[in-house]
């Protein structure tokens, strides 16, 4: 069996102590194969986030164990094999564009032997060499906005930018944390597109929180289904819909039938934890 | 499915301009401000204020002579002796720019160090306050009585008058930086020193900047101060002041503190051009002249 490119196992993450205590997770279980695009949808407090800052190395589980590779996300990050992500675009104000886009490649520049050795030891390919960045910003639509600041830019183009940064590591883990949740619908269904383009070129691993059911059963091969208090998977549905998947696949039937159920097993998520 | 290139055509925000999007910004800056200048409704003002408070210096320099030179008697005293005020100002701008160098040097790597190190937050900031709160004209004497009058104590009253400002500024400045772009560099394993020279000290040039705006001219009342505490010695506009008080020559006192109105501003100017051209990138600076 290959090994997965996410696994987690039985991790338990808890806030705060006594009887303030929250449990943000609670005994989650997940694995993801190399190169699948998996959300994660859930109410809000149903510990997505956490469980995203868990992969991330950003926090330690109280129990259980989290890999990316085989190694643990603290190894991963230092070899520079995790990309984030995160809600807003974190562009740095005073580099344009693309030196924003190529600042990840020069910190850190001990990755790249970290990686090999990581890459050698699980069998598996060595990472490519670093791409050309202005190459990557034409293909996202950003070649004109290559030299201009972070703040010229409007917040769909900014949050492009995060992406093409993340994307521009050739990571093997691709983080994403609500993404697009700040943007308006047009912008966000370009920028759906936009992704699965890219994605489509360099072949993650994507790990993608959203709180939208059309985002999820647009981008993903699997949706994991989360409830809150305590945080736990509940439910993880294959979407088994054909690629690439244009703006006319949102109007097929297969595409309600699917939103429709992953609204009820959202709904059931709400459900049980109110009884 | 859909290229790339065909999307780039159809994408909403690449069809509009950016500056349609924010017109007050950025493009129409400069054009606008240098026309501004031109125009009576900005310089009048500035000018009536000028015209008023030199009518009413004229007026209290003729009723109370003892109390206030004539205008036209301070500028005889500026032309009589160029060399004079010229040679003192230059000790005194040295001065005040040197100790705001050493101010500046020490608070900026104990700003550092503050901001990365909890425990040299606890152990420094308290004592910095107290520092701060501790008037510096109290000090200035002392100084003088421990290092004499040469110009160590000129140095060390500018450097403590410019090190609270720069230190707290400086600290919250380079703690300022968004969490996500932390976390986004965090994945990265980034090194302490990658994150700290590459995000955080550019995160705190604005914070930094304001700071400047204030020290700049309060180096030269630091410098002033010890002068003043110090008289008799040595040269600077201060110890002209004093000079000229205790001998009646009130033209020469009021030429000495125009030369020091004139050398603050100056200052005052050249961080403001300092940090139009540093800070192109952010809001104060954009919003500022628009």
């Amino acid at each position: 069996m290959r090994t997965a490119a996410i696994e987690v196992r039985g991790a338990r993450r808890v806030y705060g102590f006594g009887a303030s205590a929250m449990v943000a997770l609670d005994d989650v279980d997940l694995s993801i194969q190399p190169g699948r695009f998996v959300s994660v949808i859930g109410p809000s407090g149903c510990g997505k986030s956490t469980l995203l800052r868990l992969v991330a190395g950003l926090e330690p589980a109280d129990r259980g164990e989290v890999g990316i590779h085989g190694v643990s996300p603290e190894e991963a990050c230092a070899a520079k094999m995790v990309g984030l992500v995160p809600q807003t675009p974190a562009l740095l104000p005073w580099l344009s564009v693309l030196k924003n886009v190529t600042l990840p490649q020069k910190v850190n520049r001990a990755a790249a032997r970290r990686r090999a050795a990581i890459g050698e030891a699980a069998d598996r390919v060595a990472p490519p060499e670093p791409p050309d960045m202005a190459e990557l910003l034409r293909k996202a639509g950003l070649a004109e906005a290559a030299h201009k600041l972070p703040s010229e830019l409007s917040g769909g183009m900014q949050q492009r930018t995060a992406i093409v940064r993340a994307f521009g590591l050739q990571p093997e883990v691709l983080l994403m944390d609500e993404p697009f949740s700040a943007l308006d619908e047009f912008t966000r269904e370009s920028l759906q597109e936009q992704l699965l383009d890219l994605w489509d070129e360099l072949k993650t691993t994507v790990l993608f929180v959203t709180h939208s059911v059309s985002e999820a059963v647009r981008l993903s091969d699997a949706i994991v289904v989360m409830a809150a208090k305590p945080g736990r998977i509940t439910d993880v549905v294959n979407v088994d819909l054909p690629r690439p998947r244009g703006r006319d696949l949102l109007k097929t039937p297969e595409f309600h039938q699917l939103e429709d159920l992953i609204r009820d097993k959202l709904r059931g998520a709400w459900h049980t934890r109110v009884a | 499915m859909t290229s790339l290139d065909d999307y780039v055509a159809t994408s909403p925000e690449i069809e509009r301009p950016v500056a349609e999007a924010e017109p007050s910004r950025y493009s129409l800056r400069h054009p606008k401000s240098r026309i501004g200048f031109l125009r009576p409704k900005v310089w009048l003002p500035l000018v009536v204020m000028l015209v008023v408070l030199g009518a009413l210096w004229e007026w209290g320099a003729r009723s109370m002579p003892y109390l206030l030179p004539k205008l036209s008697s301070i500028g005889e005293a500026l032309a009589d002796e160029p060399d004079y005020y010229l040679r003192n100002a230059w000790v005194t701008l040295w001065e005040a720019l040197l100790g705001l160098g050493l101010g500046f040097a020490s608070a900026f790597v104990l700003a550092v160090l503050v901001s990365e190190h909890a425990w040299a937050r606890r152990a420094i900031m308290p004592v910095a306050v107290v520092l701060n709160v501790t008037p510096l004209v109290a000090i200035a004497p002392v100084l003088v009585v421990a290092f004499g009058f040469g110009p160590e104590p000129k140095l060390i009253v500018t450097g403590l008058i410019c090190f609270f400002p720069i230190l707290i500024n400086t600290s919250v400045g380079l703690r300022a930086v968004p969490p996500e772009v932390v976390q986004v560099y965090r994945t990265l394993k980034a090194s302490r020193l990658e994150m700290l020279w590459r995000i955080r000290v550019p995160s705190s040039l604005p914070y930094l900047f304001a700071a400047l705006r204030i020290v700049f001219p309060l180096s030269i009342v630091g410098a002033v101060v010890a002068e003043l505490s110090a008289p008799g010695a040595a040269a600077g506009l201060g110890t002209a002041i004093s000079l000229a008080s205790t001998m009646n020559r009130l033209p020469v006192v009021f030429a000495s503190i125009a030369m020091l109105a004139v050398m603050g501003s100056v200052l005052l100017l050249i961080v403001t051009i300092a940090e139009r051209r540093v800070l192109h990138w952010h809001e104060t600076t954009r919003g500022a002249a628009g």
